[in-house]
């Protein structure tokens, strides 16, 4: 007879992706509280902010690299915009935050949107390289443009302000983080599950056969880039907001290639793929390395880790990390049964 | 007329130093089919090397150079044995990022070795020149010149020599060229060598002005891969003229319009040259078949 399951825990199994990044959710939401009780350091909170700043962004540019198939390397610089405008906005013209978070997503997806232009008559290195040009113009914007933008010194912004009148403090901001994360891995999920995510995925696969399905290739990849910049913009506010400065150097072509990297070490189209390897390419190097002895005190060791590991992670794992506990099972289910057969024989 | 000419002479030494990098790029993208993001961070590493060597022997600084080119011959060799050489089967996303993780490597590799400070390189050679009005050091007309004849004997060796023609085959076609008897991996690995050699050498061309430091090359590293695109990726000399081209169109640019926004209008200008020639200004269109 079966067991009669608690009834929560059928809730849980039913709802199954949606109640994981709940839980997620909901586990990082305690992280402030650890750190109220000095169970965990104020750092440590500094960077699993950034990594799920970061994990959006990369969640975007997933969309675009994993389920339909372009490349693009401007995924910085349009972070860049969105820090920019939410701090130009808050801090300058004193708008509410609810009101600078749209500008700064919808402008950063207009100039996206552009760009989906350009993507529909090149393709692949020279899609790539374009949009990285466009990265080294806006980094360029962020220097020279220095009425709004305050040049090479930065900008500075506060923690934001929700409705007019709840300050959110640093945990308050934080939680606000793991909101927005969850609500976009749900988001995600269902934009892959629905029309779209197939139209999208069909669109990877051949770009005739889909034109053949009647998939309008004109829409999807435009949306498709509009909905990975929106993203990384969106991504850009919240760091702005979180770690409240903001300097050209910060948005070059290293961070763009790193977020291509947290999509390959973790999985490519895979969500929780994604946060994983967003946890190992920012987090490792900042939460154990530097802490270890003898090589956190090496200059270029977090550098040099993160190189290796993308490299053997390529080389040896390339469906990505989210898999490896998958091939675990079935690696361990592999050596039963020939433990078994060793035992029919004897 | 003399502010002319002196443009002209300095864009075609900072076209040289585009061109040898891109040259670089072409040849591995040709050979292994990657884009080699991390050719500026190997020329970087070497320019270190480089300067290490000149502070502790006192050499002359083109001997430095030829040393500095033989160790990033050495350093693409063992990048190409121990980490693309195994990439063969790998997506070309996933390549491509492979190359990055280089980029890390070497810019971590290269504080712990070197230290963080920047370090000065000496020029080739010393003294100026006036032709027509312009005024030209020694050492940029040597590099100017430095510049061409490699290229003119690079691409020579490419069309008539028998290295070439393995060069040209395995790019056209890895596993006809394979089929062939050509030993496709020690063309790989010497493309690789070679890419590195010549982005070390442009690296050492720009270490005077710029100081030997750990972004010294991202500037160069961006526009030869711009040259790359605008060039088109299917011929060996499309990037190099292109390189050229974006030398001259930059200096103009930064002369006649706006110096704080060139690299800007450059950019929009190739975006909009690559909107109406997909494939690069000598790119062939590649049919593609349903």
């Amino acid at each position: 007879m079966r067991k009669r399951e608690n009834k929560l825990i059928q809730v849980y199994k039913s709802k199954k992706p949606y109640s994981d990044y709940i839980l997620f959710g909901i586990l990082l939401v305690a992280l402030p509280i650890l750190v109220d009780i000095g169970l965990l350091k104020y750092s440590y909170l500094t960077t699993i902010a950034s990594i799920l700043i970061y994990s959006i962004v990369a969640l975007g540019l997933n969309l675009l690299v994993g389920y339909s198939g372009l490349i693009s390397l401007g995924t910085a610089g349009f972070m860049g915009l969105g820090t920019y405008l939410a701090a130009f906005l808050t801090k300058d013209l004193n708008l509410p935050f609810e009101i600078s978070l749209t500008i700064s997503v919808l402008v950063p997806m207009v100039i996206g949107i552009l760009t989906g232009l350009v993507s529909l008559r090149i393709e692949g290195y020279y899609l790539a390289i374009a949009t990285l040009a466009i990265s080294e113009i806006l980094r360029k914007i962020f220097v020279e443009f220095e009425v709004v933008t305050n040049g090479f010194s930065g900008k500075q912004a506060s923690y934001p302000t929700l409705l007019g009148f709840l300050d959110l403090g640093r945990n308050g901001t934080f939680i606000l983080i793991v909101v927005f994360l969850i609500g976009i891995m749900i988001l995600t999920y269902n934009l892959i599950n629905s029309y779209t995510g197939r139209a999208l995925s069909t669109m990877r696969g051949s770009e005739a056969a889909a034109q053949a399905m009647g998939i309008n290739i004109f829409k999807y990849r435009l949306l498709a880039f509009a909905i990975a910049v929106a993203y990384s913009a969106l991504g850009g506010v919240l760091y702005m907001h979180f770690v409240k400065y903001t300097y050209p150097n910060a948005w070059t072509l290293t961070l763009s290639l790193n977020i291509l990297a947290v999509i390959i070490i973790g999985g490519v189209r895979s969500i929780p793929g994604t946060v994983l390897g967003a946890f190992v390419v920012f987090g490792i190097p900042d939460l154990i390395l530097k802490r270890l002895p003898l090589i956190g005190d090496i200059d270029g060791a977090a550098y040099i880790f993160n190189g290796v590991l993308i490299i053997l992670t390529i080389l040896f794992y390339p469906l990505g990390l989210i898999h490896i506990g998958k091939d675990l099972k079935k690696l361990r289910f592999k050596l039963r049964k020939r433990k078994e057969s060793y035992s029919e024989q004897a | 007329m003399s502010i002319f000419i002196q443009i002209l002479l300095n864009s075609l030494e900072t076209g040289g130093v585009y061109a040898l990098a891109s040259l670089g790029i072409i040849l591995i993208f040709r050979t292994s089919n990657t884009t080699n993001y991390a050719q500026g961070s190997i020329s970087m590493f070497n320019a270190f090397i480089a300067t290490y060597i000149l502070m502790g022997t006192g050499l002359p600084a083109f001997a430095v150079a030829i040393l500095a080119m033989l160790s990033a011959f050495l350093v693409g060799v063992l990048v190409d044995r121990i980490v693309i050489s195994r990439a063969q089967k790998v997506n070309p996303v996933s390549k491509q990022i492979i190359t990055l993780g280089l980029i890390m490597i070497f810019l971590g590799l290269a504080p712990m070795l070197f230290g963080t400070d920047p370090l000065q390189f000496p020029r080739f050679i010393y003294g100026a020149h006036t032709i027509m009005g312009a005024n030209i050091s020694y050492n940029a007309i040597l590099n100017i010149i430095i510049g061409i004849v490699i290229m003119i004997f690079l691409f020579l060796m490419l069309q008539k020599s028998k290295w070439g023609l393995a060069v040209r085959a395995t790019a056209s076609n890895d596993i006809v060229a394979r089929m062939m008897g050509i030993p496709t991996p020690l063309i790989t690995m010497g493309s690789w060598a070679i890419a590195a050699s010549l982005g070390t050498l442009a690296a050492l061309m720009i270490a005077p002005t710029s100081s030997v430091n750990l972004s010294m090359m991202d500037g160069v590293q961006i526009i030869a891969l711009l040259a790359c695109v605008l060039g088109g990726f299917q011929t060996f000399y499309g990037p190099v003229v292109a390189a050229y081209i974006i030398g001259f169109a930059s200096n103009f640019i930064s002369f006649y319009i706006s110096s704080v926004w060139s690299d800007s209008i450059l950019y929009v200008l190739i975006l909009i040259t690559i909107l109406f020639k997909p494939n690069g200004l000598f790119g062939k269109k590649i049919v593609k078949k349903v």
